[in-house]
């Protein structure tokens, strides 16, 4: 009885090992293997909720952002991202200044003005290594340089005050026939006349005037030396200061947003053009790829994306004085961090 | 003395307060200017306000007799028959409800840029007060003295002449007040979209952050709506002279 026993004591070990090595293996093989499937929480903490506000509706030029929060790319860096959809001249710079937003989408100069009116705004993240601000003109004009176009008869529509309308109307003064009149956004004036020229993002407008058939010729802005970083994530010092672990993780989320949507951009693109109808998605596909190298820069590889450097911000405020836009210059290491 | 005293009091304990939260940095200056910076800026840059406010001055004039005409017309004409009045207030009402700087970039389109599209943006905004008030006026002559010219036989543009249209001038001259603040919003609008004038001067300022010289822009726009309300005043008291005249003998004991 007692052998019995231990020969069924002996067979249960087999059945045992048996169902152990083909039966429970391949459910315990899956069940690893859909463990490692689950990307691991890399933080732990609660999310906290970050409001980004942008300067301008969802366009490519946003794409990065767009990209961390549909991705929940902002998830896995701690931080859950709300963008906050701007419109023509609203006053980012201002309002994050002001506590209205933490973060904030605004152009270097914007920073640099603001910082020297005594604000404590600090650049956190540069999209645009290139600035894309340029002017489109006819191609019928025959223009082959920013000189040219100021050279000759007909307007420009360039929004007063800004900066780089500031530069070009002081570097191609001599000479100039053309007359500056107020940028009202769009392309209606452009299309209606054909002596008209006006600025534009080289990454948008080209294509919304080919879409509409015309023939057109951009010049970037950058080309003529005044070059701020565009698209930069900004946010106050005392922010940084108080709370440095959610700064970093937004500067990360939005690093990784913006190297999803540089090489993988059609899905993000679909739900931005779902968000702004206005633009076709076949125009968001160009524009994405249009703005790529203006994004990347030369330093691609060598820097993390978004990096900025001491000697442009010096260099841009250096304009900015010249300019006689600011009257003094901020310490241009303090107007950035790499994080 | 009293009267001018009295409007100027609360301006000056406002600036004081507003001045010690700047100066105090309870408020940053990028966020709302101190009192004293806006006047530096009046005092520094007054070449580019100076022209600046002719520019909104010239236009919004020009907006403002156009509207007087075209709207003092229209009024005398929608009130010789109760039909076209039927058939075209209702227009005239639509009219009000255009907002200006919805339309205001369509303005440039048809006018180009510059100040035909200003006088426009201001000739819009303004007409809708005169049409308005003129009616009114030119319905208001007393009964007993229509049914006196009625039983004089006096022709409809006798009537129109002789009685309506002087018992409707305080009420033209009521419209003329509301529309002469309105023609300097239209200017400035018109201006943004336009450029030129203090609009041109508020929409740089914006840009670069200048809150001081948007603050004197606008104090500078408001001072030149305050000066039209001042002269069409003045005017028509002097036009009116001899109806003010009756009204205060009328409230004599």
């Amino acid at each position: 009885m007692i052998r019995y026993a231990r020969l069924l004591s002996l067979r249960f070990s087999f059945f045992i090992l048996f169902a152990g090595l083909f039966g429970l293996a391949p459910t315990i093989s899956l069940a690893s293997k859909s463990v490692s499937k689950v990307p691991a929480k890399p933080v732990s903490k609660p999310l906290e909720k970050v409001r980004l506000a942008l300067n301008w509706k969802p366009e490519p030029q946003f794409g990065g952002f767009y990209a961390a929060q549909i991705t929940q790319l902002d998830k896995k860096n701690g931080v859950e991202l709300e963008i906050v959809p701007g419109g023509a001249g609203t006053p980012v710079v201002q309002m994050v200044a002001a506590g209205q937003f933490d973060f904030g989408i605004a152009s270097g100069d914007e920073v640099v003005v603001s910082r020297a009116r005594g604000s404590d705004v600090v650049a956190l993240f540069a999209v645009f290594q290139t600035n894309p601000q340029g002017l489109l003109t006819h191609a019928e004009r025959s223009f082959e340089s920013l000189a040219d176009v100021f050279k000759s008869n007909g307007t420009i529509a360039m929004q007063k005050g800004l900066p780089y309308a500031v530069f070009l109307q002081r570097k191609y003064a001599s000479g100039m026939k053309a007359s500056i009149v107020p940028y009202l956004g769009g392309i209606s004036n452009f299309l209606a006349r054909k002596d008209h020229s006006q600025q534009c993002f080289v990454t948008s407008e080209p294509f919304l005037a080919n879409r509409q058939g015309a023939k057109i010729r951009t010049f970037l802005v950058a080309e003529s030396g005044f070059n701020p970083y565009t698209t930069v994530v900004i946010t106050r010092r005392s922010v940084l200061l108080e709370r440095p672990e959610l700064v970093k993780n937004v500067v990360m989320a939005v690093r990784a947003g913006w190297l999803h949507y540089l090489n993988r951009p059609t899905e993000i693109n679909q739900k931005m053009n779902e968000l702004n109808p206005s633009i076709a998605l076949e125009t968001f596909e160009q524009m994405s790829t249009a703005q790529k190298p203006l994004i990347e820069g030369k330093t691609i590889s060598k820097t993390p994306l978004g990096s900025m450097t001491s000697a442009r911000w010096s260099e841009l405020s250096v304009q900015l004085q010249e300019m006689k836009i600011i009257e003094n210059k901020p310490d241009s290491a303090t107007l950035f961090v790499e994080l | 003395m009293m009267t001018l005293a009295a409007p100027l009091a609360p301006l000056l304990f406002g600036s004081f307060i507003l001045e010690f939260l700047v100066r105090s940095k309870f408020v940053p200056s990028y966020i709302l200017p101190a009192p004293s910076e806006i006047a530096i800026s009046l005092y520094t840059d007054r070449f580019e306000y100076l022209m600046g406010f002719f520019a909104t001055a010239k236009a919004a004039l020009i907006g403002l007799v156009l509207s007087f005409v075209a709207g003092t017309s229209a009024a005398l004409l929608l009130s010789l028959s109760p039909w076209l009045r039927k058939a075209f207030l209702p227009y005239a009402t639509f009219f009000q409800t255009v907002p200006i700087i919805a339309i205001a970039p369509v303005l440039v389109i048809w006018f180009g840029f510059g100040p035909p599209t200003v006088i426009a943006s201001s000739f819009i905004v303004s007409l809708f007060p005169i049409i308005a008030n003129s009616m009114l006026g030119l319905q208001s002559a007393e009964p007993r003295l229509l049914d006196l010219f009625r039983i004089h036989r006096a022709s409809r543009l006798a009537t129109l002449w002789k009685l309506q249209l002087p018992a409707a001038l305080p009420a033209i001259f009521s419209g003329l007040r509301i529309a002469s603040g309105l023609a300097v919003i239209g200017a400035i609008v018109g201006e943004f979209i336009a450029g030129g004038g203090l609009g041109e001067v508020v929409d740089a300022a914006r840009t670069q952050q200048r809150l001081d010289k948007v603050f004197a822009a606008v104090f500078l726009s408001s001072f030149l709506g305050l000066f039209l309300v001042v002269l069409i005043d003045f005017i028509s008291r002097r036009m009116l002279r001899s109806w003010y005249a009756d009204e205060s003998a009328e409230q004599r004991p």
